[in-house]
């Protein structure tokens, strides 16, 4: 990474000398590690020499990576020998070799469980997790219970390192024998407890993996959980907080509470998050259009608000999944509120490299489409540089839209000068134009746009029209025909004007555009109507039009047909009434087959004698098309003329027709193009990958749940700082602190002590000052804390019984104003404790 | 749900250089690679490969030339698989030394082999930090292969061997041979290894901004932004506290926005007082933090359209500028670029700069700046490493008469990429600096080329009869011949439009015109922003295991970039 780093620079000059000599200094190490012979090697790995050993094993790993396993595989006995070194490095080496083996010889690789089993027990901690995490890893079926217990051994560590080890073995023991789940959920529940936020974090990641939906296991750690959130490494604090989206959608109804709307205008949009579901599961939803003075308000719950709140400081985070996860949180559980504290740090996403970019940039995109007004200040990140792939280019021009409708009037000019500065001199690449044509026409298409503005981005497109880059005018007229279709008789003039410029446009596309909307407006204001002038000119040059042009020639003069016979029906008209056809009609219509029949033999006759039958220029002029049409070498074009022909073949009964061709055509809707990802859940692949990724998104793709309706959630008391066992018996305790907020009910019950061990692991926000704690004492001490909530202190004083608590008094927001109670216990006694627990439950 | 299922590392030739599966039974590398290169190119960093057993979404990065993919068969946080890579890429080098290349991966499988075992447990990402990694992985000695065991104690600082970055590799206390490993070797901060002692203490500060500057036709700045980096190197023996002010001319709560932080920065101090990081650094080099600052100020829109006066330009200060003055000549077929340099990065410290004279100051005892290898100095800055370039679109077909008609420098025409590389030396820029000395609009260089297009048509042919341009004339024959039985019959028509044909040539030859121009440069010693290290102490009383009176030796750079940044459309 090092995004800028000098070392870099100065290296990157002699950079190419140094890559040769690396090159060559590899090609002897490689060379050396083939040349040497089997024998030789377990001879090495057989040595009693430490240095000896230590080297073979590195051959043979090396050799693992560029061989097969059948070129390492002879060696396994002679490596699994060294396992019982006292060696560290060595230990470390044979180990791995293991891990990449063991698979193939399960029998031999038994051999060593015994051996590795020992090393659990060693003094060194950093033994005792690697000595769990490789005998859990190892995928031999028969030791599920051996790691079962090591599992159990490690949990109750006195290191973190190990109880991590622990919980990260979870999952992975599960795999190798789901039969061990009861005691595995029994484990990761002790460690979800933990005080540690090291362990914690990992503990999550097995929840996740190994049981998700067990959400009854979060219950009484989740006022521990979310505090830590701060301290916990990148990668659980992700965990975490794709576990507690969950966990709030479930375990939180969605609470409005209806309020006098405030006059000010900044309220407008401070609507409930557009998290649908739960919106609309409101009980009070049916009253809100009653009510329109009033506003939803979201009540938040104390306990959400506590997450919402400790997720604040990780946005600043230099992992950019956790900045996207807590985007996720905020946009899927918070208010407004807290949504827009995420969106700087989003934009800030895009300082980092370019993949990084890319998919923060759909995300920011999600965001966006349903709280466009929050970005408009960040509009300079937006603005499209020359050296952006088409990719991330993509998805800026497309938010430069969404933010269009909110920008001040000098934005949206800039925004514009920026679009058209693409759409015209942007020739480097053929789909930026488009692209950025297409973006003006979505900006003049927003509801939120002013008339005006509108007619200004029309105005932009129609000077687009005269350019040389075909490109440009065929993907300018796509946009303006859009654009003129959703209010056809405000751009009457427009058209004409359009229609004009068919002497200028060359390209086929253009002038296809042009000639449909010429059509289109056939038929409005038909005493003034140029459509019939246009058809006559067009005609004059059909034989050199291109394909598209002339399909919509041919449109053009069929519909000019219809008009006029809709206009002046023929004569008979009065007669069409009548049941049976009548002898004119008959004629008429023998006439024109007949007609069709002389064409066939002799074209030009038939053109004299219609036309001196039929004076009327329209018809003749539509006349003119087919027979033109009919020689032409495109099937297509053929095809279609028969089409027209058959459906105009008798000129008195053109409802047929007239619903063909005259039918109101559907306001083209041109939605943003990540309109179609929008039910995608933030930070998730399917948002990125689209529906390239099938329905539904990819697989392993979960949806958000709905919020939990009101009433069928579970019991808050579940949340006290309980033992699961007891937590059934503090429900009235917690109807009476209902009302007081997650922090005062965390001061409410008494902090506990904390203390430091040895081994334990300084909290590294309290090492910072960052939760709020003075000095070091305060961190979290990875023994367990003993603590007291209210009930407790009640219970002690009536004599009754002792329950021990665990209890986190981690508050970020009010300090520590109560008085401590300490209680000190030894480290045996912690474990002791983990142990009962654990039996008890 | 396991994240990562495989890595992958490929060498620049894509030749596999490790193959490391986690969990599952992901598709070998040898049918993913294939898969990625036939993806055209740019390729994202996510592709979803539906016609793989699984169906695998590929997540790849590329660092320092190498390869990283990353398969994964189910739907994950996409952000989280791409931060890991390059966590991955960062480990690598911190271990191995920067850069990055093959030959180090395959001289060390051992060390690789151990450090993605311990990043990632059972799929699950679980510690990538380099310093926390220090405590369980040795990192490789490269004194103490060349040794072989000699009975030296290997603690010398192994940045005399070459080709390990000075920064990754620092003296190290004795490698843990044996059981005989303290029970202490696990660090209390997550991010700081355990034990750490160096023989001189040094902490130097690298504070780096990147522009991107965007400019419209008309010169008026449309976007100014310079995302800062700074990255800190730690070689300070023991658990130090360590408190960094920075300052800024305008306040630096109103310079910097949009920070990111290493998680060793006390967030609570910098709300409080923005400015002062205090932290406890990991040990050796990593990236404090990261901000941006907009360079043209909240009320830039404001002066946007407000005006169109020159005057009221915002005012913004940076080194080089560049226009494109497209469709001049005759027929429009040229083009101009003007390159303008700011006066004030001479190199030479005549007038120093108040702001940045200051620099020196308020720094403690040893706090010097550090002597650049070239000219640029704080007080000096000088511009270096100067190439402008123009992407043309792709219906150029050639350029003729491409030179540099003031000024100095070598322009050079790309025809693969369709770009104009202007290069010019840091030597040249001085010269062309010292010749007008006197002037404030600093010193001007103007390229100008002719574009010839991909195939001309019929309203080329129509040229016949207009002033054909000098340059593009040879062309313009060859052309009219070819399409002679067009020219012929409108020859009539040309003699009557040859006023007109002008004006469509000019319109025609607008499809050639480039779009945009970018200015690429370095100069040290400066940053577009303002900002400066005001200070950097040790806090003594929080610091633990740096005896007293120990002052660490400290250095600090300053650097400003524009890669491409400096943009320029017309």
């Amino acid at each position: 990474m090092h995004p800028s780093n000098f070392a870099h620079w100065s290296l990157s000059t002699a950079r190419d000398l140094t890559l040769e000599a690396a090159r060559d200094a590899s090609q002897v190490r490689r060379t050396s590690t083939k040349e040497l012979p089997s024998g030789q090697l377990k001879k090495l790995l057989d040595s009693r020499s430490e240095r000896d050993v230590l080297e073979g094993l590195r051959r043979v790993i090396t050799m693992s990576y560029r061989q097969p396993p059948s070129q390492t595989l002879p060696f396994f006995s002679h490596v699994i020998k060294n396992v019982a070194s006292p060696s560290l490095p060595v230990k470390k080496l044979v180990y791995i070799y293991l891990l990449q083996h063991a698979e193939h010889e399960p029998d031999t690789a038994l051999l060593s469980i015994n051996t590795i089993q020992k090393s659990l027990t060693d003094t060194n901690p950093q033994l005792r997790a690697l000595a769990l995490r490789v005998m859990s890893s190892i995928r031999v079926p028969v030791i599920s219970q051996i790691v079962s217990l090591g599992i159990k051994r490690g949990a109750g560590d006195m290191s973190p390192y190990v109880r991590r080890a622990a919980a990260l073995a979870i999952p992975k023991c599960y795999r190798l024998d789901p039969n061990t789940e009861p005691q595995l959920l029994e484990y990761l529940s002790t460690l979800l407890g933990d005080k540690q936020y090291f362990v914690t974090g990992a503990a999550v990641a097995s929840f996740l993996e190994l049981c998700p939906d067990r959400l009854d296991l979060i219950h009484p750690h989740y006022r521990s959980l979310v505090p830590k959130l701060v301290d916990m490494d990148e990668w659980g604090q992700l965990a975490t907080l794709r576990l507690m989206v969950v966990y709030a959608r479930k375990c939180f109804p969605r609470r409005t509470r209806k309020v006098k709307k405030a006059a000010s205008s900044t309220y407008t949009n401070a609507k409930p998050i557009k998290s649908t579901k739960g919106f609309y599961e409101s009980e009070s939803e049916s009253e809100e259009e009653q009510e329109q003075d009033m506003e939803e308000i979201v009540v938040l719950d104390p306990d959400l608000e506590l997450l919402l709140k400790s997720c604040q400081s990780l946005l600043q985070s230099r992992n950019a999944a956790v900045v996207i996860a807590v985007a996720r949180t905020y946009l899927y559980l918070g208010t407004l509120d807290y949504l827009s504290q995420a969106i700087g740090p989003l934009i800030s996403l895009l300082r980092s490299a370019g993949g990084i970019q890319h998919i923060a940039l759909y995300n920011i995109v999600q965001v966006c489409l349903a709280h466009p007004e929050a970005f408009v200040k960040y509009y300079t990140h937006f603005l499209v540089r020359s050296t952006d792939a088409p990719h991330i280019w993509r998805l800026k021009l497309e938010l430069l839209t969404l933010i269009f409708p909110h920008a001040q009037p000098r934005l949206q000019s800039l925004i514009l000068a920026e679009l058209s500065h693409f759409s015209h001199s942007g020739s480097l690449d053929p789909a930026l134009v488009k692209e950025s044509v297409r973006a003006i026409g979505r900006c003049s298409q927003s509801p939120a746009t002013s008339p005006q503005t509108s007619a200004r981005c029309l105005k932009l497109l129609l000077k687009h029209i005269g350019s040389a880059d075909t490109h440009l005018v065929a993907e300018s007229l796509e946009v303006i025909r859009h654009l003129i279709q959703r209010d056809p008789n405000a751009h009457r003039t427009t058209v004409v004007r359009l229609a004009k410029h068919l002497d200028a446009a060359t390209s086929p596309q253009a002038r296809a555009s042009i000639i449909w909307l010429v059509g289109e407006f056939a038929g409005i204001d038909p005493e003034n109507n140029m459509a019939a002038d246009v058809l006559r000119i067009l005609v004059k040059g059909f034989a050199d039009e291109a394909e598209p042009a002339k399909l919509q020639i041919v449109l053009l003069a069929a519909k000019v047909y219809v008009h006029h016979l809709n206009a002046n029906p023929p004569p008979e008209l009065p007669k069409v009434e009548e049941p049976k056809p009548s002898p004119s009609l008959l004629d008429d219509y023998q006439e024109e087959g007949g007609f069709r029949d002389e064409h066939l033999e002799s074209p030009p006759q038939a053109m004299e004698s219609q036309q001196q039958e039929k004076p009327h220029i329209i018809e003749a002029l539509y006349n003119y098309v087919l027979l033109l049409v009919r020689y032409d070498t495109s099937y297509d074009l053929r095809d279609r003329a028969r089409v027209y022909k058959a459906l105009l073949a008798t000129p008195t009964s053109t409802q047929l027709a007239s619903l063909l061709l005259l039918a109101p055509k559907p306001v083209p809707h041109t939605p943003s193009p990540s309109e179609t990802r929008k039910d995608y859940v933030l930070g998730s692949a399917s948002l990125v990958i689209g529906d390239e990724g099938g329905v539904g998104g990819l697989k392993g793709y979960e949806d958000l749940p709905r919020w939990v309706k009101d009433g069928h959630e579970p019991d808050p008391a579940l949340r006290d700082q309980t033992n699961s066992t007891a937590s059934s018996t503090y429900v009235s305790t917690y109807e009476a602190a209902k009302n007081m907020s997650a922090a005062e009910r965390l001061d409410a019950a008494a902090g506990g002590s904390s203390r430091m061990t040895p081994d334990s692991m300084l909290s590294p926000r309290s090492l910072n000052g960052m939760g709020g704690h003075s000095g070091i004492g305060a961190g979290v001490s990875k023994e367990k804390q003993k603590e007291k909530t209210l009930d407790d202190w009640l219970a002690e004083e009536s004599g009754s019984e002792e329950t021990d608590e665990e209890e986190d008094d981690e508050d970020e927001e009010e300090g520590e104003t109560e008085e401590e109670e300490s209680e000190y216990e030894t480290e045996s006694e912690s474990g002791d404790e983990g142990d009962r627990l654990v039996k008890d439950t | 749900m396991s994240t990562i299922e495989a890595l992958y590392i490929f060498d620049e030739q894509n030749t596999p250089l490790l193959e490391h599966t986690y969990i599952g039974r992901p598709p070998a590398s040898s049918t993913l690679l294939p898969l990625y290169l036939a993806h055209p190119s740019p390729r994202p960093s996510l592709i979803y490969l539906p016609n793989t057993n699984p169906p695998t979404l590929l997540y790849s990065i590329i660092q320092d030339q190498l390869l990283f993919l990353c398969p994964c068969s189910s739907d994950t946080e996409s952000l989280q698989v791409l931060e890991f890579l390059h966590r991955v890429a960062d480990v690598l080098e911190d271990f191995l030394g920067s850069p990055l290349l093959a030959g180090k991966i395959e001289g060390h499988y051992d060390v690789v082999a151990q450090l993605l075992n311990e990043m990632v447990d059972g799929g699950v990402i679980a510690c990538t930090e380099p310093n926390a990694l220090r405590d369980v992985v040795d990192a490789p000695n490269f004194m103490k292969s060349l040794l072989g065991g000699v009975g030296l104690p290997s603690s010398t600082p192994s940045s005399l061997t070459p080709s390990s970055s000075p920064f990754s590799l620092a003296a190290r206390p004795s490698p843990r041979l044996g059981p005989s490993t303290s029970p202490q070797s696990t660090s209390p901060v997550p991010w700081r290894r355990a034990n750490v002692r160096h023989t001189s203490n040094e902490m130097y500060v690298d504070i780096v901004e990147t522009l991107e500057v965007t400019l419209s036709p008309s010169g008026r700045p449309l976007s100014a932004i310079a995302n800062g980096t700074i990255a800190f190197t730690a070689k300070v023996s023991g658990v130090p506290d360590l408190m960094l002010y920075l300052g800024c001319p305008g306040g630096i709560q109103n310079a910097v926005a949009l920070p990111v932080f290493h998680p060793c920065v006390r967030l609570n101090r910098w709300k409080e007082r923005p400015g002062e990081l205090s932290f406890v650094p990991p040990d050796g080099r990593f990236v404090l933090a990261g901000y941006e600052v907009d360079l043209l100020g909240s009320a830039a829109l404001e002066s946007f359209s407000a005006s169109a006066t020159a005057k009221s330009l915002p005012k913004l200060n940076i080194p080089a500028t560049v226009s494109v003055h497209p469709s001049l000549g005759p027929t429009g077929s040229d083009f101009e670029v003007r390159l303008r340099l700011n006066p004030r990065f001479t190199g030479k410290s005549a007038s120093p700069h108040p702001s940045t004279a200051a620099a020196k100051g308020g720094l403690g005892r040893g706090m010097s700046a550090t002597s650049f290898s070239s000219s640029g100095t704080t007080s000096a800055p000088a511009i270096e490493e100067m190439v402008v370039h123009i992407p043309l679109p792709s219906s150029v077909r050639n350029i003729s008469d491409l030179r540099v008609i003031r000024g100095i420098g070598d322009a050079e025409y790309g025809p693969g990429d369709r770009i104009i590389e202007w290069r010019i030396s840091s030597r040249e820029i001085s010269s062309l600096m010292s010749q007008n000395r006197g002037g404030d609009i600093g010193a001007t260089a103007t390229l100008r080329g002719t574009l010839i297009g991909q195939e001309d048509d019929s309203s080329d042919a129509l040229d016949n009869g207009g002033p054909v341009s000098f340059s593009a004339s040879t062309y313009d024959y060859d052309d009219d011949q070819t399409s002679s039985y067009q020219t012929t019959l409108h020859t009539a028509q040309s003699k009557e439009h040859s006023a007109d044909a002008d004006s469509k040539r000019i319109k025609s030859n607008k499809v050639l015109m480039p779009s945009c121009a970018t200015v690429s440069f370095s100069v040290k010693g400066w940053l577009p922003s303002g900002i400066k290290v005001e200070s950097l102490n040790v806090d003594q009383k929080r610091s633990k295991g740096l005896g007293s009176g120990v002052t660490p030796y400290k250095g600090v750079k300053y650097l400003c970039v524009s890669r491409r940044g400096v943009e320029c459309r017309c």
